[in-house]
C-alpha cells in the first residue's frame, strides 16, 4: 500500500517536472500578477498540509523570485562580503586565538552586516529572508564569524525586532544595526534546555513598580562576554482569573543596568572564535518599559525567535559545501596515484557528487523557504524552517566529513583547512534547537494541525453533514485513482489513528514521519528549482535536471523504506528490538556484553 | 584439543605407574603397604586373616584380570563386601580422629588406595567418602573429587566390543561414578579437565558417567551467569560492608547512597558500664528523596521492620521508611501546559472523542503499594536506633521534621543472627507484628506532632 502511495508521489513529481518545463512560464506569470493583488494574510502552509496529503503547487510552484532591482542589489552588496571574508578574515588565526580580531568586527559593522534584517528606518540594511539567506552564504565561510553575527540578529534582538514596541525598537535598533551594540539571546539555563517549566531565573517586580528585578544564571549564551543588549527570557508572576501563576516574560536588559557579571568563555571544539559564556544576573533592574510584549507573554516571544531563525542554515550550509568543492577538487584533480589522478577513481567522484547534490538540495530549500517567507502577510513556514535546519546540518556534517576524507592524511592536520570546518560543522546539528527535537517539533506540528482537521471533519460527518461525507468519499476515490498524495498518516476513511494520543512518546515513529516530511520538502524544493530553470533557461539548467532526478531517485528509495517502516509489525522495522537494548545498556549504564575472551569453564 | 592432550599425557603416565606397581609385585608391594596392612588387618578382618590376604594379593598382579577373580575366594569377598560400608567409615573416623580437613581426607583416600592394587570394595569407598565429605569439609572442592575419581581402577570398565557398550557394563562402578558426578553438581562444582581425563580412562567414552559429565558441561557454564544479581560467594564479614552490600543489591538503583549512620563501637561509660553501638546503615537515592519531599506531612510515615532478607546462608535484617499509598483525591496530576516546551507540542491537542465500542482500554487492577523512601539495616533493631536513623534521615529530608513517624516494629533480630535460630525468631516476628497493626495510628501520630521537630525521642505504640 504504502510503495504505491509513494511511487505515485514520486510520479507527480515527475511529471510536475515535466509540465512545469512547459507551461511555468505562463503560471508562474499568473500567479504573480495574483500575488501582486493579495495582501491579506495567507492562510496556505505547504509542509503542514503534506500532513494532510495535500499538496499545495501554488506555494512552491514556479520557485520565488526576486525582482530584478534586488538581483543588482544582491551584487553590490555580495562582491564587497565576498572580498573582505577572502582578504581580511584569518580564519585559522580565530580558531587559533579564539576570539575575532576587533579590526575584523569593525569591518563586519563597516559593511552592515550587524543589521541585515533590520528595517532601514532604524538604521539597518532592511533585507529580505531572501538576500539575507544569499550573504549567509559568505559569511558562513568561517564559523566564528557566522555565530556571533546569527547570535546577534537572528535570535539577540529578533524579540525586539518581531515583538517590540516603537520606543523599544527606536531605542535599541538603530545602535544594534550599526553593530555599537551586540545582542545576545539568554533563554538557555544550566536545569532548562526546552523546558520552560525548570527555567530559574526570575524576575520580580520592586516595590516602586518601575522595574524588575530579575536574578539567576543562563549559560551557553553566544555573545554573553560582549553583548550589550540582552533579551533575556525570566518567570514571572503572573496573575490568571484571580490565580497567581508563574509566566515566561521576555526583557530587553543592558548591561549598563548593573548586576551583570558574565563567565569565563567556554572552550569549545568548534566555532572558536565565537564568544559563550555564562551570565549571571544578580539584582538587575530592568526598568518595566523594557518588557518586550507584555508581562507573561515570552514563551510566545522565545518560541517565535527560535522558530524564525533557523531558515539561513541551508544557505550557509550549501555556500560552506560550495566552497568545499572547489578546495578539495583541486586537490583531487592534482593528487596522482598509479598514474592517475584522484578524481579518476569512483569512490572520489562519488564524494563529490554527493556534496554537489547536498549543495543543490540545501540551496533550493533554503531560497524557497526563504522565498515563502517573503511573501506578503505573515506567513508562518517554521516547520519548513525546522526542516531546512534539520536536512542542512545533517547534509554539511556528512559533506564536510567526506570533503576532508578525500584529502586523506593531510585533511587531518592543522595545515588544512577542512579540520576546522568539520569542528565547525559539529555545532550544526547542536545549537538553535537539536536536530532531535527539531523533528520531534516537524512530526508533532504537522500532526497537531492534521488532527485538527481531521477530527473537525469527522464531527461533521457524525452530524450529519452528507456534503462532507460524499466529498470524502470523492476524495477517497481521487486518491485511489492517483490525483493526491496520501501518507499514510491517516487511518481508515480518514479517520485520525486511534494511536494518535499516544504519538507523543513514539519518538522513533515521529522521526521516521519527520524525516519523510522532510524529504518530501526537499524533494518539492528541488523539483521546482530545477523546473524553473529549465524554463528560464538558466546557464546548466541540464546539471539541475541531473541532480534533481539523483535526489528524488535517492528520496523516494529512502522514502519508501521509512514507510514501510511505518506499518505494522513491518519487518523492516526494528524499533522494539532497538528500545530493548537502549534500555538493557542504560539499566546498567554500561556496556553488559561479556568480554570475547572470557571463558566458563 | 587440550582436552585431548592432557588425556594421552595422562595415559601414559598412568600406563608408566601400572608397569612400576606391576613389575616387583612381592618386594614394592608388600614392603610398601606393609603398614597399611596392619592397620587394614586390625581394624578389618583380625588378625588371623592377614596373611591369608597376603597371598591373595599376588594371584591378581593386573588390573586387568580383576573381573575374572577365583571362584573360591568370594566367600570372604562376601564377607568384606557386608562391613564394607561400616568398615569404610571406620576407617575415616579412624584416621581422621582428632581434625577432619581435607589433609585427613586426602590421607584417608592415600590410605585406601595404597592398602590393596586390586582396590576392593572401591564403590563402597567411594559412597562412604562422598557421604563424609561435608562433615571434613571438601565438598566444594573439585581437587578432592578429582582425587576420589581416582580411586576407581582405571581402564577395567571400559566396554571393549559393541554388546558391552550395548550393555550396561558394569553398572554399580558406573552408578557410583554417576552419583559422584551428581554430588558435585549439587554443590555447583564445575568438573574440569582432569575430571574428563579420568572419566575417559575409568570408564570410556560414552557411558553414563561421561553422558553425566558432558550434560553438567553443558548446563553448568549455560547457568552460571544465569543470576543477573550475583552474589558473591565470600560474602563481606564486616557488619557494615555486608549492609552496604545488601542494601545496594536490594536497592538497585545506580544513584541510591549508601550513609553509615553510626560505626559499631564499643564505648564504656563513667559509670563502668559496657555499651555497644550499633552500626546503622541506610540508603536513600534522589527519586526517594523528591518523593519524600512531595510527601504530604499530614500522613504520617512508617519504621516497618524487620524484614528478612537471605544472602547466600546469611540472614540479614531491613527496616523500611515508607507511607501508605497516598488516595486519590491527593493525586493530581499536573495539567498539561501548552507553554512548557519552546520547541514541540508535548501533547497533541486533539478533540479526540470515541464512538461506543471504541473503547480500547484494558480493566487493569492496579495495586499501589505506596511509596518506600528509604531502607537501612542495623544491628539492634530497637527504636532508639531507629529513631538515629531518621534523625540522621532528616538531616537530607528536612521534611521529615513536619511528618509524624510511626514505628511498626516487629521482634527484634538480635538474637536472629545465627541461621540456626531463624524460624522461631521469625514465627515471633510475624504474630507481633500483625499484633501492633492493630494499633490506631491516629492517637500516635498527634502525640509525635508534639514532639517534633526535634526527633530525641520516637513514639512506641
Amino acid at each position: 500500500m504504502n510503495r504505491l502511495i509513494v511511487s505515485r508521489t514520486f510520479r507527480i513529481g515527475e511529471r510536475l517536472l515535466g509540465c512545469h518545463a512547459r507551461h511555468a512560464g505562463q503560471e508562474e506569470l499568473r500567479l504573480q500578477q495574483r500575488r501582486s493583488i493579495k495582501t491579506h494574510c495567507r492562510h496556505l502552509a505547504y509542509a503542514k498540509d503534506l500532513f494532510l496529503g495535500q499538496v499545495n503547487k501554488a506555494e512552491v510552484f514556479p520557485y520565488p523570485e526576486i525582482g530584478n532591482d534586488e538581483v543588482e542589489e544582491i551584487k553590490q552588496l555580495v562582491a564587497p562580503v565576498e572580498k573582505f571574508f577572502s582578504d581580511d578574515v584569518d580564519s585559522a588565526k580565530i580558531d587559533r586565538e579564539a576570539t575575532i580580531p576587533l579590526e575584523t568586527l569593525q569591518g563586519l559593522k563597516d559593511l552592515g552586516l550587524f543589521g541585515i534584517m533590520i528595517p532601514e528606518e532604524y538604521g539597518g540594511l532592511g533585507l529580505s529572508h531572501t538576500i539575507y539567506a544569499r550573504l549567509n552564504e559568505i559569511i558562513a565561510l568561517d564559523g566564528s564569524i557566522a555565530v556571533t553575527l546569527a547570535a546577534h540578529q537572528a535570535i539577540g534582538l529578533k524579540g525586539i525586532l518581531i515583538a517590540g514596541n516603537e520606543a523599544q525598537k527606536k531605542k535599541y535598533l538603530p545602535k544594534l544595526a550599526s553593530g555599537e551594540h551586540i545582542a545576545a539571546f539568554c533563554l538557555t539555563e544550566p536545569g532548562s534546555g526546552s523546558d520552560a517549566a525548570s527555567i530559574q531565573t526570575r524576575a520580580t517586580l520592586s516595590e516602586d513598580g518601575k522595574h524588575y528585578l530579575i536574578n539567576g544564571s543562563k549559560i551557553w549564551i553566544s555573545n554573553g562576554g560582549m553583548a550589550d543588549i540582552m533579551t533575556v527570557f525570566a518567570r514571572t508572576e503572573v496573575e490568571v482569573d484571580g490565580v497567581k501563576k508563574d509566566k515566561i516574560s521576555a526583557f530587553i536588559v543592558e548591561r549598563a543596568f548593573g548586576g551583570i557579571a558574565s563567565g569565563k568563555p567556554e572552550d569549545k571544539l568548534g566555532i572558536r572564535g565565537s564568544n559563550t559564556c555564562e551570565l549571571s544576573f544578580d539584582n538587575v533592574p530592568v526598568p518595566v518599559e523594557n518588557v518586550i510584549g507584555e508581562i507573561g507573554g515570552g514563551f510566545k516571544i522565545a518560541m517565535n525567535i527560535l522558530n524564525s531563525g533557523r531558515f539561513s542554515m541551508g544557505s550557509s550550509c550549501a555556500g560552506m559545501i560550495k566552497k568545499l568543492i572547489e578546495l578539495t577538487s583541486e586537490y583531487a584533480a592534482t593528487r596522482k596515484q598509479f598514474n592517475k589522478s584522484l578524481s579518476e577513481f569512483g569512490m572520489i567522484q562519488e564524494k563529490f557528487a554527493m556534496m554537489a547534490l547536498n549543495a543543490f538540495v540545501m540551496e533550493s530549500m533554503a531560497y524557497l523557504t526563504a522565498g515563502m517567507m517573503d511573501r506578503p502577510g505573515v506567513p508562518d513556514c517554521s516547520l519548513e524552517a525546522a526542516m531546512v535546519k534539520v536536512f542542512s546540518s545533517e547534509g554539511g556534517w556528512i559533506c564536510v566529513s567526506e570533503a576532508l576524507q578525500v584529502l586523506g592524511g593531510l585533511g587531518y592536520t592543522k595545515n588544512y583547512p577542512f579540520e576546522r570546518f568539520v569542528r565547525d560543522c559539529r555545532i550544526l546539528p547542536i545549537f538553535e534547537g537539536t536536530n532531535e527535537i527539531l523533528r520531534m517539533y516537524i512530526a508533532l506540528t504537522g500532526m497537531q494541525y492534521a488532527g485538527k482537521i481531521l477530527t473537525g471533519k469527522i464531527k461533521e460527518m457524525k452530524k450529519g453533514n452528507i456534503g462532507l461525507a460524499i466529498g470524502m468519499v470523492g476524495k477517497k476515490l481521487r486518491t485511489s485513482l492517483g490525483a493526491s498524495v496520501d501518507l499514510g498518516l491517516t487511518g481508515k476513511d480518514g479517520v485520525v489513528h486511534p494511536s494518535l494520543e499516544t504519538i507523543v512518546d513514539e519518538q522513533l515513529v515521529l522521526k521516521r514521519v519527520a524525516d519523510v516530511l522532510i524529504h518530501m520538502y526537499a524533494m518539492t524544493a528541488v523539483l521546482s528549482r530545477a523546473s524553473r530553470s529549465i524554463s528560464i533557461g538558466l546557464r546548466n539548467h541540464d546539471h539541475e535536471v541531473l541532480l534533481a532526478n539523483t535526489f528524488c531517485n535517492d528520496a523516494f528509495f529512502k522514502n519508501n523504506y521509512w514507510m514501510v517502516q511505518l506499518q505494522k509489525h513491518s519487518p523492516e522495522n526494528n524499533d522494539a528490538n532497538i528500545k530493548k537494548i537502549a534500555k538493557q545498556v542504560l539499566e546498567n549504564r554500561a556496556y553488559i556484553c561479556s568480554h570475547p575472551l572470557e571463558r566458563t569453564y | 584439543m587440550k582436552g585431548s592432550r592432557c588425556l594421552h599425557q595422562l595415559k601414559s603416565l598412568r600406563l608408566l605407574s601400572h608397569a612400576g606397581r606391576r613389575l616387583p609385585p612381592a618386594a614394592a608391594a608388600a614392603g610398601d603397604n606393609g603398614a597399611l596392612f596392619r592397620l587394614h588387618s586390625s581394624s578389618l578382618l583380625g588378625g588371623s586373616q592377614c596373611p591369608q590376604r597376603e597371598v591373595l594379593r599376588h594371584f591378581h598382579s593386573s588390573p586387568a584380570r580383576t573381573k575374572s577373580q577365583p571362584a573360591r575366594f568370594v566367600q570372604e569377598e562376601d564377607k568384606t563386601r557386608d562391613k564394607s560400608l561400616v568398615a569404610h567409615d571406620d576407617l575415616f573416623e579412624q584416621v581422621a580422629k582428632e581434625t577432619k580437613t581435607k589433609a585427613t581426607f586426602n590421607k584417608v583416600i592415600d590410605v585406601y588406595t595404597k592398602r590393596d592394587i586390586r582396590r576392593r570394595g572401591h564403590v563402597e569407598f567411594i559412597y562412604a567418602a562422598l557421604k563424609k565429605m561435608p562433615e571434613f569439609g571438601v565438598e566444594k572442592d573439585l581437587t578432592v573429587y578429582n582425587k576420589l575419581l581416582d580411586v576407581f581402577p582405571k581402564e577395567v570398565f571400559v566396554p571393549q566390543n559393541f554388546i558391552q557398550r550395548m550393555f550396561n557394563h558394569y553398572p554399580r562402578q558406573q552408578e557410583c561414578g554417576v552419583q559422584l558426578l551428581e554430588q558435585m553438581e549439587s554443590y555447583g562444582i564445575m568438573p574440569n579437565t582432569e575430571t574428563k581425563v579420568l572419566l575417559v580412562q575409568i570408564f570410556g567414552e560414552k557411558t553414563h558417567p561421561m553422558r553425566k559429565y558432558q550434560r553438567i558441561m553443558y548446563w553448568f557454564p549455560k547457568f552460571m551467569h544465569a543470576n543477573p544479581f550475583p552474589i558473591p560467594k565470600q560474602l563481606p564479614e564486616d557488619p557494615v560492608d555486608l549492609a552496604r552490600f545488601s542494601l545496594t543489591r536490594m536497592a538497585n538503583d545506580w544513584d541510591a547512597k549508601v550513609t553509615v549512620y553510626q560505626l559499631p563501637c564499643t564505648d564504656i561509660t563513667d559509670s563502668g558500664a559496657e555499651v555497644t553501638l550499633p552500626h546503622i546503615v541506610g540508603i536513600q537515592s534522589p527519586s526517594q528523596m523528591e518523593a519524600l519531599a512531595k510527601h504530604n506531612p499530614c500522613r504520617p510515615v512508617f519504621v516497618e521492620g524487620p524484614f528478612p532478607l537471605w544472602m547466600r546462608k546469611t540472614c540479614v535484617y531491613y527496616y523500611v521508611l515508607r507511607a501508605d499509598p497516598a488516595p486519590p483525591e491527593e493525586k493530581i496530576e499536573e495539567p498539561y501546559d501548552p507553554e512548557r516546551c519552546f520547541m514541540y507540542p508535548l501533547q497533541l491537542d486533539l478533540d479526540l472523542d470515541r464512538d461506543l465500542g471504541d473503547d480500547e482500554s484494558f480493566d487493569v487492577e492496579d495495586l499501589d503499594d505506596g511509596p518506600v523512601f528509604a531502607m537501612c539495616m542495623t544491628s539492634q533493631g530497637d527504636q532508639a536506633t531507629l529513631n538515629q536513623w531518621i534523625s540522621g534521615l532528616q538531616q537530607s529530608n528536612p521534611i521529615l521534621g513536619q511528618i509524624p513517624t510511626l514505628f511498626r516494629l516487629g521482634a527484634g533480630p538480635r538474637e536472629l543472627q545465627g541461621v540456626g535460630d531463624t524460624d522461631s525468631a521469625s514465627g515471633t516476628w510475624f504474630s507481633s507484628h500483625a499484633h501492633k497493626e492493630e494499633a490506631d495510628p491516629g492517637e500516635d501520630a498527634e502525640a509525635v506532632v508534639e514532639e517534633e521537630p526535634r526527633r530525641s525521642q520516637g513514639v512506641k505504640q
